[in-house]
């Protein structure tokens, strides 16, 4: 800890220690230069970067990268947190330190909206390439229908509107008759979801 | 009849000139792929293979093609086992030159719905995630939230934990021998696997109620302790596994068709495993001696005797051979823990919505596939505030694109499955 | 009813078949009256019997398709292998084409991205062609009922023939519902027989699994 006073200087802020971890927050944008110090320092040599994620503490507050690092020399883990501004959240890449870091940020730009300046291959990883939000952000809010939420509705398949229902329409000419509990009630057509006596079974492929 | 004008045939696309494709798509205010904007061909528009610009540098890298190459989808559905991932080859001949996996087929969103979810239902929802490990899937957050709770298990419930945690760790191992023969297309090693997992797994049912997503693990202990079908069940497994591994071990190890088809392939240095985040027996197989459970210890690993196996290749033969090895460590550490077991509870005080203090907490486990961490930060209430998994088969995912190119095709499925990745962690 | 005794005057008919069909599968199915189903010589025996036995060899030798997404394709795999094994019933070819495949099982979580790419797989498979859903994934959106990216149920993308509940459901509920899908393909009661009009269902109400 010590070492870590001397090595990052003012760099890093708000030292914070368990058995376990040791904490260390930074500003986002000096992010590469304390990785860099941490991994190349002789004494520290924190060589493998254990985890990368993204934390987001509400609409009014900021986002949060946070490095798990891992060195021999040092039994407990260490973290760092890299405070990254939520309205224009803007971040360098460490894609240059370690290459296995491209699929943990291209995760935190698909689930975040965290851009990371100068990495080669930014796009989205587990949604698909045309998706418009950002799912683990704080304002994404999982309904208990995907259909309902407000920031679904990207595929058609949550989206009423696209639905096909002309086929659920009577064919024009048929005309049943009136019930016998009700006389005098107009005809009714065939139940929804019967036309010209095929059922909602037949919906896998286009007639 | 009048003699009319017959309707000009719609020309097939398939006929037209390339440029004279590019030029129609142009007149109608559609987009032009890369290949189109090249003048290259570009047939391939209906089968999943982007028709936008390339949005980024490596977008651009792989889904340009120079003279002689070609684009090769093998899609979501493919006859190697490991589950949904798209990988497009591109191709010139039969040789390899790039590759971009597709992944997020099976995404599930376990994150977002873990932040609903109080602490111990979490559990149910990260069982799916690494099926083939799933009790190191509940062990990681079960450390995670033991420590934001500020409790630990009975020594009990820790000497339970690690022994279903070796088994299961028998039962993936095996597995992958099974699918890497698989994917070569050996039917016959698989069947072996699948005889070894059922045993394993008939036996983790007996403990747990379940035979696959088990929601073993609690807050502070396992949920049930060994009972008398379990004993007799390990008991008989016991005793003949050692000899069953070798057998299986056997049919493939001096295969001269195995040994020539892996020999030499996918060779991953240590350097760039480490900094590709490759962990796990991956990483071992490359010469790095990295072992969460000698590295970092957790559990009652710093009590139990094992050895740090690593080989020096870094091939596919390699990563099959540290697997075999580690099924054998396993087997050993159980005998240990079997041993050692204390008598006591196996499961500590914990009310039922348990609220931790606010604060953050981060916990490795060795799986399977390698370095698997949960970060969990909790503030104050009753489900967690953010909770973070790192799965280690999404990571290993990026050597890919580093070993591929220069291999064959047939190639590819060989060194896919001696990363032994599973689809449901990729995706989460 | 009636007032004026219109109806009870009208005479009914009364239809005689000309030929009492002493077939004792046209009794088992509950045949003998309908229309297609009396015998009126021996070119309509051979293809009540021929229909039969074709729906038997559909039955004994459904060839899945392999569509195994998630962790019950894991458990899709144990029942095709040595310790529960659907080879006996003819179900061991998992073909990877879906052009020569009969039953798509979908095992495992269908997401929303990968449901293109399912619904493409059951488009091409040529007809007959059936669906089982196994896990509650597939069934109703299972554990993920709230997520943003899964289909709550395959059967919101394509006609659905078994549900096997389970998650995992065991190899022998899985196999259960194989049985239970052999008693739909014999009796022409999946939702192919509502795509083709091949004569009237062969229902059998009673008893089980056969």
């Amino acid at each position: 800890m010590r070492l870590l006073t001397e090595r990052l200087g003012s760099r890093a802020r708000d030292l914070w220690t368990d058995e376990d971890t040791v904490e260390i927050q930074v500003d986002g944008a000096a992010n590469v230069e304390v990785l860099r110090t941490l991994r190349d320092d002789p004494d520290l040599e924190f060589f493998f970067l254990t985890d990368a994620g993204a934390v987001d503490y509400g609409i009014d507050a900021h986002f949060e990268v946070v490095y798990h690092l891992f060195s021999w020399k040092h039994p407990a883990w260490l973290r760092v947190r890299a405070r990254v501004r939520r309205d224009d959240p803007r971040i360098p890449t460490v894609t240059d330190l370690w290459e296995g870091a491209m699929f943990h940020e291209r995760e935190m730009y698909d689930m975040m909206g965290i851009v990371f300046e100068g990495n080669r291959d930014l796009r989205r990883i587990y949604m698909s390439p045309d998706y418009r939000s950002f799912p683990q952000r704080r304002d994404f809010v999982l309904p208990d229908d995907a259909a309902d939420s407000a920031a679904a509705g990207v595929n058609p398949l949550e989206r009423p509107e696209t639905w096909d229902l002309e086929r659920f329409r009577q064919a024009p000419g048929v005309t049943f008759p009136p019930s016998e509990f009700r006389p005098d009630a107009p005809a009714e057509g065939p139940p929804s979801g019967v036309q010209d006596g095929r059922t909602l079974a037949d919906k896998s492929r286009p007639r | 009849m009048t003699t009319t004008e017959r309707p000009q045939p719609i020309p097939d696309p398939i006929d037209l000139d390339r440029a004279e494709e590019a030029r129609l798509r142009t007149a109608a205010g559609l987009s032009l792929s890369v290949t189109q904007r090249r003048g290259e061909y570009a047939g391939f528009e209906d089968i999943g293979l982007p028709d936008r610009p390339p949005q980024t540098e490596r977008e651009a890298e792989v889904y340009t093609l120079d003279e002689g190459e070609m684009l090769l989808n093998m899609g979501p559905q493919h006859p190697s086992t490991h589950g949904v991932m798209r990988l497009v080859v591109k191709l010139r001949g039969e040789v390899i030159v790039d590759i971009d996996p597709v992944l997020g087929y099976l995404h599930r969103g376990i994150e977002k719905l873990c932040e609903n979810a109080t602490y111990t239902t979490v559990m149910t929802y990260v069982d799916p995630m690494d099926y083939l490990a799933v009790m190191h899937n509940e062990h990681a957050p079960a450390m995670a939230f033991e420590k934001l709770y500020g409790i630990e298990a009975p020594k009990r419930a820790e000497y339970i934990r690690a022994l279903v945690v070796e088994l299961e760790r028998v039962a993936s191992h095996g597995l992958m021998m099974g699918f890497l023969s698989l994917d070569m297309g050996g039917l016959t090693p698989i069947l072996y696997a699948f005889i070894n997992r059922d045993e394993v797994v008939d036996l983790l049912s007996a403990i747990s109620g379940q035979r696959m997503l088990f929601n073993f693990f609690r807050i502070g202990g396992v949920n049930w302790d060994v009972n008398d079908e379990f004993l007799s069940r390990l008991g008989t497994w016991r005793s003949h596994v050692l000899k069953n591994i070798e057998m299986n071990e056997h049919l493939i190890t001096d295969n001269e068709i195995f040994r020539g088809r892996t020999i030499g392939m996918g060779v991953l240095s240590g350097r760039d495993a480490i900094a590709l985040g490759v962990s796990g027996p991956n990483l071992r197989a490359s010469g790095v001696a990295f072992d969460v459970r000698k590295a970092h210890p957790y559990s009652i690993y710093r009590e139990l005797e094992f050895d740090l196996i690593t080989q020096e290749s870094g091939d596919v033969y390699a990563r099959y051979l540290q697997r075999i090895a580690e099924i054998k460590q396993s087997i050993h550490l159980i005998d240990q823990i079997i041993d050692r077991m204390p008598h006591g509870p196996v499961q500590a005080q914990v009310p039922g919505i348990v609220r931790p203090r606010p604060g953050r907490a981060y916990a490795a486990v060795e799986s399977p596939r390698g370095l698997y961490s949960v970060y969990a930060i909790s503030d104050g209430g009753p489900t967690p505030y953010r909770f973070r998994m790192r799965d280690p088969s999404f990571i290993s995912l990026q050597a890919l694109p580093k070993l591929m190119p220069g291999h064959l095709v047939a190639d590819t499925m060989a060194v896919m499955a001696s990363f032994d990745p599973v689809m449901g962690g990729v995706d989460k | 009813m009636d007032p004026k005794g219109e109806l009870a005057r009208v005479e009914t008919a009364i239809v005689v078949p000309d030929q009492a069909p002493d077939d004792a599968l046209l009794r088992e199915f509950g045949m003998e009256e309908h229309p297609q189903g009396g015998f009126h010589g021996l070119l309509e025996v051979i293809p009540t019997k021929a229909d039969y036995v074709l729906d038997l060899i559909r039955a004994n030798s459904l060839w899945p398709l392999l569509s195994g997404l998630s962790c019950c394709a894991i458990e899709m795999m144990s029942t095709a292998t040595s310790v529960n094994d659907i080879d006996r019933f003819g179900m061991f070819p998992f073909r990877a084409s879906p052009r020569q495949a009969d039953v798509l099982i979908v095992a495992g979580t269908l997401t929303t991205k990968m449901a293109g790419p399912l619904v493409r797989l059951w488009e091409q498979m040529p007809e007959p062609k059936w669906c089982v859903a196994m896990g509650t994934c597939t069934t109703s959106g299972g554990r993920f009922k709230r997520s943003y990216s899964v289909v709550q149920g395959v059967d919101r993308v394509m006609p659905v023939d078994v549900y096997v509940p389970g998650c995992p459901p065991r190899p022998e509920g899985l196999i259960y519902g194989m049985m239970k899908l052999h008693e739909l393909v014999k009796q022409r009661r999946g939702h192919w027989s509502t795509y083709v009009d091949r004569g009237p269902q062969r229902t059998r109400w009673e008893g089980d699994v056969r």
